[in-house]
């Protein structure tokens, strides 16, 4: 040990007597500063154009997006697309202004639809809708799905391209429902129902608590939406800037205080602000799950139990809507050169195709983006496995034509999202009554609205 | 800030006699050499972090967007909203219980357990390794252990607790005061180890002399633990104090960003964790600018405190 130590010290003096050497040559060391300092130059050109583009999706996800890639860069042997995850959808848009304001975005990337408010404002993007104009090019924008271009379009135009669009939906567990004598057939339809089936379920000691869910605050947006009530004025944001929400009306307390009532029940019980509640539904101690579409997938695989599909269910009376999109679009960074605009462009036609469409929605649950791709699956009978189709004809069987069942389109969104779900949560938790939690959530978005709006000027 | 300390700190203040070193110059004939050769560590300080912290200082008194096209001065608007709202208030109160709970449960529950390990039973070895090991974790996967032991419809301690109760629901999703504890338990038992490597380190160096001369004066265990072992733990003591205030500050982020995002409502939402939130999600930077200002202050009031009370108590000389 000691030994080792000495040879170590006796190697540390020798190293030390070099550098003294070296330092007598004091031109030695200006040399060494000149030589470090010249940036290294590439020697090799370049013959494809490459693109970058960052995504946030993780798990199985990603190996569907890295297949796509690959697929995309062997059938163009003239560009590399380099694909890179980077982290979540908050991280990858903190990421992507950060990048950009060093001038080193990527030419993709993939934001959440609460960001898309936040996109438009950005000047940092070119809308997808000029790309083949400026690239000499014609392109038929209606043969993507219909309510998913609508959320994200600007008076008709077409921001960002569709990439994973999902909404949500019932998921329902049969065994428990005949277990407590109800008909696996037959998924509540209504929110009566739903406290109706949770009584006898909770009466026949099936199960402790009856449904939960994920994603309040956009549960929220669309159960709104679903009966074809505005969230925000200006339609929905969508007219001009929302300068406050308009949520907290009748039917808003009204829903508001059916979930809390339901939670304090017992029928309801909370399940945390993502995909908490899953585990919950697959382990089969919940009957029912309100959930995103893209869950599908992942709930099949795990569960042992016949899992049942169904829409959301309805208050009777009140006037219909549609369901909302949700998840991600694809934004075109503006600024970059012709020829990596054109590969951008490329790959987004490709996207498009109906093979590569149908390849991501098999391997995600995502909506498939184009109506030839979701007409080829229906040729082929995907859909006959009635779990499959619900999901679809939810977005396609409401109406489309107004702002409300498009869904709100705010520039503080995110934010807004959380003041809902602290809302949900200190109702549940009896710190405020549900009233006081829904308005006071209301005059926290309220501000948030108008400090985006005195930021943008509108 | 934040930085973990590799070896047991020098005793703070003491400073090698003067003049031993700087009569004879180190580089002869080199007279800049010195200063080069610290260059590239204050150029890392600069670039990271006083350069940030100005422009930081700088942005608490603007609001803009988030691609910042477009900035507006705002003056002390940023911190007025700070300290007029309400959920502002409830996080620096959320911040001090959860500081004041992870500081001294976490200090107590370590001193009790160095204590018992800092004697020679069978198996000593396993008792120590089994007990320190949690400091080793990330926070990530503390927090997912702790999260699926506490998940409201499949985890086991709901279960228990429902077995033994007859039927309470322990949801901490929904009730704040529990999830407050539970993040405060998870945090102490992920800072455990850490804590227990120092003070046992501590221990060992209490002289066995002293002991043995209280006991022959007639000091019970009791007495002779107050009276020597725990002075004479001081210094580590002082520094824990420090370490583990940086950690509630701080290093808790990542349990609290898997276990609950600073909910259910806000009540696990502490201060670094709202200027993350504000910052990065909501894209606030003049808000989360001013709260970053906000924490430096309060930290750096925290430090001069402990530096200045808990070291001239503390007594490093034997």
């Amino acid at each position: 040990m000691l030994k080792e130590l000495k040879t170590k010290l006796t190697g540390f003096f020798r190293l030390k007597n070099r550098i003294n050497l070296c330092l007598k040559h004091k031109w030695v060391l200006v040399g060494l500063a000149v030589l470090l300092s010249i940036p290294t130059v590439s020697v090799f050109a370049a013959e494809k154009v490459e693109i970058t583009w960052w995504h946030a999706m993780s798990g199985s996800r990603l190996k569907v997006v890295d297949a796509v890639v690959e697929s995309f860069n062997a059938t163009h042997p003239d560009i590399e697309l380099k694909p890179l995850f980077t982290g979540t959808y908050a991280e990858t848009l903190t990421k992507f202004i950060a990048s950009y304001r060093t001038g080193t975005a990527p030419n993709l990337i993939q934001v959440y639809e609460v960001g898309t408010q936040t996109m438009i404002d950005s000047e940092a993007i070119l809308p997808v809708y000029q790309i083949p104009g400026m690239l000499g090019e014609a392109w038929d924008w209606a043969q993507y799905v219909i309510p998913i271009t609508n959320y994200y379009s600007v008076e008709g135009n077409l921001w960002s391209m569709p990439f994973n669009s999902s909404s949500a939906m019932l998921y329902y567990n049969k065994d428990i429902f005949r277990a407590a004598g109800l008909d696996p057939n037959k998924p509540p339809t209504t929110w009566k129902e739903m406290e109706e089936y949770g009584e006898q379920i909770l009466a026949s000691g099936v199960v402790d608590h009856v449904y939960s869910g994920g994603w309040p605050g956009w549960i929220w947006e669309q159960t709104l939406g679903y009966h074809n009530h505005l969230y925000a004025d200006n339609d929905n944001g969508r007219a001009g800037l929302a300068k406050k929400v308009v949520f907290n009306d009748d039917f808003g307390h009204m829903v508001f205080e059916t979930w809390i009532r339901l939670h304090d029940k017992g029928i309801y019980i909370y399940g945390g602000p993502e995909y908490a509640a899953n585990s919950a539904f697959k382990a089969g101690r919940i009957a029912m799950l309100i959930q995103s579409t893209s869950s599908l997938a992942g709930i099949l695989k795990a569960s042992e139990f016949e899992v049942g599909t169904s829409f959301l269910p309805r208050f009777e009376g009140y006037p219909v809507g549609n369901s909302l999109v949700g998840g991600g679009s694809l934004w075109v960074t503006k600024g970059k050169s012709e020829e990596e605009l054109r590969a951008v462009w490329e790959f987004l036609k490709y996207l498009g195709q109906t093979e590569i469409a149908i390849q991501w929605h098999k391997g995600t649950g995502y909506f498939p983006v184009t109506n030839a791709a979701l007409k080829a699956l229906l040729d082929e009978g995907w859909f006959s496995n009635q779990t499959y189709l619900t999901a679809f004809l939810e977005i396609l069987s409401g109406r489309r034509d107004t702002a409300a069942a498009t869904g709100a389109r705010l520039g503080p969104f995110v934010a807004m999202r959380e003041h809902f779900r602290a809302a949900l949560e200190k109702a549940i938790a009896g710190d405020l009554s549900p009233k006081e939690a829904l308005d006071e959530a209301a005059e926290k978005m309220n501000q948030l609205l108008k400090d985006y709006a005195e930021l943008y000027g509108g | 800030m934040g930085g973990k300390p590799k070896a047991y700190p020098p005793p703070l203040g003491s400073c090698r006699p003067k003049g031993e070193a700087m009569q004879e110059e180190r580089f002869p004939g080199y007279k800049w050499l010195p200063y080069l050769l610290v260059a590239p560590s204050i150029a890392v300080i600069v670039i990271f972090l006083v350069v940030p912290f100005v422009q930081s200082v700088r942005g608490s008194f603007f609001i803009s967007t988030p691609f910042g096209t477009k900035t507006i001065y705002v003056g002390l608007r940023n911190y007025i909203r700070l300290f007029s709202s309400p959920d502002y208030q409830n996080s620096i109160l959320t911040t001090l219980a959860f500081s004041a709970f992870v500081i001294i449960i976490g200090l107590s529950v370590s001193l009790g357990i160095a204590q018992l390990l800092n004697q020679k039973i069978r198996g000593l070895g396993f008792y120590q390794v089994a007990l320190i090991w949690t400091y080793a974790l990330s926070p990530a996967i503390a927090g997912v252990i702790w999260a699926s032991m506490f998940a409201p419809a499949t985890g086991l301690v709901p279960y228990i607790v429902s077995k033994l109760s007859g039927g309470y629901v322990l949801n901490w999703m929904t009730n704040g005061r529990i999830a407050l504890l539970v993040v405060v338990a998870a945090a102490t038992w992920k800072m455990l180890g850490y804590n227990i490597v120092f003070l046992l380190a501590g221990l060992q160096n209490v002289p066995k002399a002293l002991m043995e001369a209280a006991r022959v004066d007639g000091a019970g265990p009791w007495k002779a633990f107050w009276r020597i072992t725990f002075p004479m733990l001081s210094p580590t003591t002082t520094f824990l104090l420090f370490v583990n205030m940086l950690y509630a500050f701080f290093q808790v982020f990542g349990l609290i960003d898997i276990m609950t995002r600073g909910g259910p409502g806000n009540a696990t939402e502490i201060l670094v964790y709202k200027l993350y939130r504000d910052g990065f999600i909501h894209l606030n930077t003049g808000s989360a600018s001013a709260q970053s200002f906000v924490i430096f202050f309060v930290i750096s009031i925290g430090a001069i405190i402990q530096l200045r009370v808990a070291t001239r108590k503390a007594i490093y000389a034997r």
